[in-house]
């Protein structure tokens, strides 16, 4: 029997469920990107007007710069949080596993459930946040913390942040459990103290984690779409407006399939440069250190 | 943090046992500080619990109040009203047949690609790894229409067939390491027992990733209960909803009532919560073995 081919086989049916519901998918958003297709009939070939239209208005390009703001903010704050926790508990095995357990906690919960019980939280109607403000003696720093374009933005990150730090903190507690122990317990003879090896010995070991830290909370912030979803719907005045919720609004509400294709299509490519680069980057840092 | 051990073992006895105090007075600050911030990590949960069983008009009086008594009143209105039962049982059922397609079909490809490298089997990869990460808005716009004109909209059949092929990518990588571990003596054995490939699979292989296939189908639940985006996109039928459009149709968009989003949350959330508490370990292992590689 010719066994040597027939292993191949295998393969078969899950190549044909990626081709029919992944890679068709994606050559039909492309075709349907160069059409004003709007779910009925056939669309008409309108080249490369969509994509025009995402560049030339600004009402796009705010979408963009925001979700790049949220991305950024999300990945430094949410790794150096995530780091601090994964840091500390290395040195503290006696809390280590229920703390990693319990800071994992929410990133067990929906983004919807998230995104309802932070809106609250964030609520000027008797909502948590404003209320404990109050308690402490800081009623001068209330405010309709979702409805104030300033600080918007920086209330759906902070709810995000919240429920990936425990995460990120997983991952980094992990590439700690790969620095082999001769090499922290040398450190430790030569009287480094606990800054120093952290510096020099156990931060440049972690370069593994950190470039996977980076890279999934790059992807995962990138496409970003329930919370600013549920929590602002966009607003206030497009402060939060993301490029995954304008290709929604673009397919729910008004039903224009060719340009919410162009809009993902356009979506997809950054995401595949930025991770590309990034991961580039990150993975001949990894190299040198 | 925690204070570095002495340089050397040559200080005097006395010297030593002072700084063996100090280390413990200062590590057990640390402890606790540390621990202090974890929980005040689980504030929002907290608060998530303690207000679900609160009315509308305490909450309104004083925000930050803790339930006076356990008024389960809007507990029984949110299960009432989002048909809360039905959509655990469509969740549930969701979740069991994406496992099983996922597992047969991630585990069949995984098997040739873990004992073989070749172009192809890195060709299947890279093709595995990009369905890792793309995102879903670049197929929601086709397989919105690819589905309607099959007719799979609103229909379980249309739902399950989109988290497999979601979850397939994550299946293959799982499977694949997994199977690279194990030693390839056992099937050299049947194979000189002039076994097929498909009767060592069933029989050789497949046994064996029973424990693989238990973490798989932990993540797909997690997906299937939580994913937003295609069951907003493809279910319309309320007997069909899975938990969360039944959360976010109960809950609504506009004017958010405390009184039905805290049960409606904690119901939501409840389930997989204590499913973390029983298999943490197995859970965050899945979490870090694909990610430290």
């Amino acid at each position: 029997m010719n066994n040597k081919l027939n292993i191949y086989l295998f393969t078969i049916p899950a190549l044909l469920v990626l081709c029919i519901f992944f890679i068709y998918p994606i050559s039909l958003s492309l075709q349907m990107s160069f059409t004003d297709f709007t779910g009925v009939g056939i669309g008409n070939d309108v080249g490369l007007k969509n994509y025009e239209r995402i560049f030339s208005r600004s009402r796009y390009l705010d979408a963009i710069t925001i979700t790049f703001a949220f991305a950024f903010i999300v990945v430094v704050v949410q790794n150096l949080i995530g780091l601090f926790f994964a840091t500390a508990l290395f040195r503290l095995p006696r809390i280590r596993n229920f703390s990693r357990a319990a800071l994992f906690t929410p990133a067990m919960m929906s983004f919807v459930i998230v995104g309802y019980v932070w809106q609250f939280i964030y609520s000027p109607y008797s909502g948590g946040l404003n209320a404990m403000l109050v308690s402490i003696g800081l009623e001068s720093f209330q405010r309709p913390w979702l409805g104030d374009p300033s600080t918007a933005l920086f209330a759906i990150t902070a709810a995000h942040i919240w429920m990936f730090v425990g995460y990120s903190c997983a991952i980094f507690l992990a590439g700690y459990a790969n620095i082999p122990t001769d090499i922290q317990e040398a450190s430790r003879l030569d009287g480094a103290s606990s800054w120093q090896r952290f510096c020099h010995i156990e931060f440049p070991l972690l370069a593994p984690s950190i470039t996977i830290n980076i890279v999934l909370a790059t992807i995962g912030t990138l496409k970003t779409f329930e919370l600013p979803f549920i929590m602002t719907g966009g607003g206030p005045a497009g402060a939060t407006r993301t490029l995954s919720l304008e290709i929604m609004t673009n397919l729910f509400g008004r039903y224009k399939f060719g340009f919410a294709s162009a809009l993902s299509i356009v979506m997809l490519i950054v995401i595949v440069v930025v991770v590309t680069l990034m991961n580039k980057y990150l993975r001949n840092r990894e190299n040198n250190t | 943090m925690s204070i570095s051990m002495n340089k050397s073992s040559s200080g005097s006895p006395k010297g030593n046992g002072m700084k063996f105090t100090g280390k413990t007075v200062f590590s057990a600050s640390a402890n606790v500080f540390v621990l202090f911030l974890v929980i005040a990590m689980l504030i929002p949960v907290a608060y998530m619990i303690m207000m679900s069983f609160r009315t509308g008009s305490e909450i309104a009086q004083d925000p930050l109040g803790f339930p006076t008594s356990l008024y389960f009143g809007n507990y029984i209105n949110a299960m009432d009203k989002m048909n809360y039962f039905r959509s655990v049982v469509n969740s549930l059922g969701i979740t069991l047949s994406v496992t099983a397609l996922v597992s047969l079909l991630g585990s069949m490809a995984a098997y040739p690609l873990a004992r073989r490298t070749n172009g192809f089997s890195k060709a299947v990869i890279m093709l595995v790894s990009l369905g890792l990460a793309t995102p879903n808005f670049v197929n929601i716009t086709p397989i919105y229409i690819i589905f309607r004109d099959l007719g799979l909209l609103d229909s379980y059949v249309g739902i399950i067939i989109v988290f497999t092929a979601l979850n397939l990518p994550l299946s293959i990588f799982f499977y694949t390491g997994f199977i690279s571990s194990v030693p390839k003596e056992l099937e050299e054995a049947a194979r000189l027992d002039n076994c097929s490939n498909w009767q060592i699979y069933w029989h050789v292989i497949r046994p064996l990733l029973g424990s693989a296939t238990a973490t798989l189908s932990l993540f797909v639940m997690l997906m299937v209960w939580n994913d937003f985006i295609y069951p907003l996109l493809l279910l319309t039928d309320e007997s069909k909803f899975t938990v969360m459009i039944s959360v976010y149709r109960f809950v609504g968009n506009r004017s958010i009532e405390p009184d039905m989003l805290f049960p409606a949350a904690v119901l939501g959330s409840l389930p997989l919560l204590i499913l973390f508490g029983f298999f943490q370990r197995r859970i965050l292992s899945g979490v870090t073995a694909g990610a430290v590689k």
